[in-house]
């Protein structure tokens, strides 16, 4: 609500607005990341979790950033879709 | 020395993507810096979550995190004090009662708000004293990372004391605080999401907080029940904790270092400036999950960190040894971004509160008066750049310093213990006088530094060098209390009409948000509850 107020306010002269919509940047990290984490769980091997008491982090990380993210990329689209 | 940890190509991809989306953040906010303002204050135009998450990322740096992991493996869960007790009621308090002060008298840093309220000396004291401070600290933390990486990855100390320089002073001298605080809550999301993979394994293989129980001492488990002498793992008894840590260190560092307040001046309005700490309050609350869990673990685990360990057991190698324990290639370079994050983050903070508090309190007050905003917003860019080069040279000289946790603490009670005595009497006693205010914080400063130097002597004997500390800082502010009442009282009162809109009672109240639900009231107090709720629990 704010935000979208102050990224219109240049046009009436009143102070502007630091605006930067943060759930882009953070939900583009956080997917990419999630991708390549899952990605790289997928194709290695077992030996390298034996460290981690047998879990395949790497997979269960990769989609755990994956949903977080995306819901980040998805309220961010909703949230521009509504707008326009 | 051969690298505690191999890094490969993903990790180094997690690596590089992070620094990536920091210094893009910092240059799509270019655009924005137009005047002083928006270099320094962020425009004053953010909404409370964004600097509320900042307010906490900032304190997150290098130190805290790897300092108190090492301090919980130390010291058990009786480190939970340096939230529950150290952080949480100050936070609460700043947003609620200190907070209007700050914003409403539309200061630009801490130090002018002293000039406003006491005199121009009390302002000088305490805005050099600051810059000086902030620089310190900025190089402490560069070199406790570059240390770190190297006994780590094997990088060079040089290669990332540079490297990490040069990336935050990118993203700062083009974004301002702006840029440093949207990066902070990146940052935020980055340390929780890389540090909890070790949480959940830890926890996983000692069978979770029975396990603990089973396998740990008992004075490690609790956090107040051992606290009725200075016999337990702290070494300090219930009064150095609760007026010495809670009271003093607390509130002298939340509600007056403007390495945090800055963060919360960059609000878009009243009400979010007062939200910002404590809307911080709830994740600073948390906190201990990934610090207080991973040093508990490290006791068990690791075989360096055994219950009977050596007195000279390097605590602070404990996080770092547990991401080599556990964590595999992919979330291990999420660790490492994590703490890389959590450095910067601290880093950038240090880096804008000294390029304010510089052009604002100390070259636009006593070198070059009254110039252009234009000529200072330059100025701060020029700052953020030699605040950068002296804490690369800083980080060069605290080599000499073993332990850097202690040392923070040590900084931090010479200079910002007394000064919450200051603020205190100044901010709710209409009688303090500039002059008691000046001499009030000079002798707390003095108070703390010949305290020190007669521990350090042999004068003095606590049972622990922290218990020395948490002392240390109640004297120093007892000392600024004192000096401060009884010069104000032989001193010419300020007229009270100067005094509006600085002190308390002479304030018209700010009017509470409509909706309950937007009043930092309401939230202060159920962070005030769930504090004591968790001390309860982990009595």
């Amino acid at each position: 609500m704010d935000e979208k107020i102050q990224a219109k306010e240049p046009e009436t002269g009143m102070k502007q607005g630091h605006v930067l919509d943060l759930k882009l940047p953070i939900g583009w990290l956080l997917s990419i990341y999630g991708l390549g984490l899952g990605v790289y769980g997928l194709v290695t091997g077992k030996e390298i979790y034996e460290k981690s008491l047998g879990v395949n982090v790497n997979l269960i990380w990769g989609i755990l950033m994956l949903a977080v993210g995306g819901g980040f990329l998805l309220t961010a689209f909703l949230k521009r879709g509504s707008k326009g | 020395m051969a690298p505690v940890i191999t890094l490969n190509a993903i990790d180094y991809a997690i690596i590089a993507g992070y620094i990536l989306v920091m210094i893009l953040v910092g240059y799509s906010l270019k655009k924005y810096m137009k005047t002083g303002e928006d270099f320094f204050l962020s425009g004053r135009s953010l909404p409370g979550w964004i600097t509320g998450l900042a307010f906490l990322s900032a304190n997150l740096g290098a130190l805290e995190v790897i300092g108190m992991v090492a301090n919980s493996a130390k010291y058990g869960i009786a480190t939970v004090h340096f939230y529950w007790v150290g952080a949480i009621p100050a936070m609460v308090f700043l947003g609620i009662f200190m907070m209007p002060f700050y914003y409403g008298s539309r200061v630009k840093t801490v130090p002018e708000y002293l000039k406003l309220r006491y005199n121009e000396a009390t302002r000088g004291l305490n805005a050099i004293s600051f810059a000086i401070m902030t620089v310190l600290m900025s190089g402490i933390s560069l070199y406790a990372m570059a240390l770190l990486f190297k006994l780590m990855l094997g990088w060079s100390l040089t290669g990332s004391i540079l490297f990490a320089a040069v990336v935050v002073l990118l993203y700062v001298f083009w974004g301002g605080l702006s840029s440093s605080i949207y990066n902070e809550v990146i940052q935020f999301f980055l340390i929780w999401l890389g540090l909890t993979p070790i949480v959940f394994l830890g926890l996983r293989e000692v069978g979770g907080f029975a396990g603990f129980v089973a396998k740990l001492k008992e004075p490690l488990l609790h956090s107040v029940k051992y606290l009725g002498t200075s016999n337990n793992p702290l070494g300090v008894d219930w009064f150095g904790v609760v007026f010495g840590l809670g009271f003093v260190l607390s509130f002298g560092y939340w509600t007056t270092d403007f390495l945090v307040v800055q963060r919360a001046l960059a609000s878009k309005n009243i009400n979010a400036a007062r939200m910002t700490p404590i809307i911080a309050s709830f994740p600073k609350m948390l906190v201990p999950v990934i610090v207080v869990i991973p040093g508990l673990v490290a006791l068990l685990v690791l075989p360096e960190f055994s219950q009977s360990a050596l007195p000279s057991t390097e605590y602070n190698s404990a996080l770092i040894l547990l991401m080599k324990h556990y964590l595999p290639n992919g979330v291990l370079g999420l660790a490492i971004t994590a703490l890389l994050a959590s450095f910067m983050s601290g880093m950038a903070g240090n880096v804008t509160a000294f390029n304010t508090i510089w052009t604002y309190d100390i070259y636009g007050s006593y070198i070059r008066k009254g110039k252009p905003d234009s000529h200072y917003l330059k100025m701060g860019k020029y700052a953020t750049v030699f605040g950068v080069a002296i804490s690369v040279g800083t980080a060069y000289i605290v080599q000499s310093f073993p332990n850097l946790m202690d040392y923070m603490q040590l900084v931090f009670s010479f200079f910002n213990a007394p000064l919450f005595a200051t603020f205190l009497l100044g901010m709710f006693w209409s009688g303090a006088t500039g002059w008691g205010g000046f001499f009030g914080l000079l002798f707390g400063i003095l108070t703390a530094a010949g305290h020190y130097i007669l521990y350090k002597l042999g004068a003095l004997h606590y049972a622990s060098d922290m218990a020395a500390n948490f002392y240390q800082a109640w004297w120093a502010w007892l000392t600024d209390f004192v000096i401060t009442i009884g010069v104000s009282l032989f001193t010419k009162k300020r007229d009270r009409a100067d005094l509006v809109g600085l002190v308390f009672g002479l304030t018209p109240r700010a009017k509470a948000a409509a909706r309950w639900l937007a009043r930092p009231a309401v939230w202060g107090t159920l962070a005030i509850a769930m504090a004591i709720l968790l001390n309860i629990l982990f009595w």
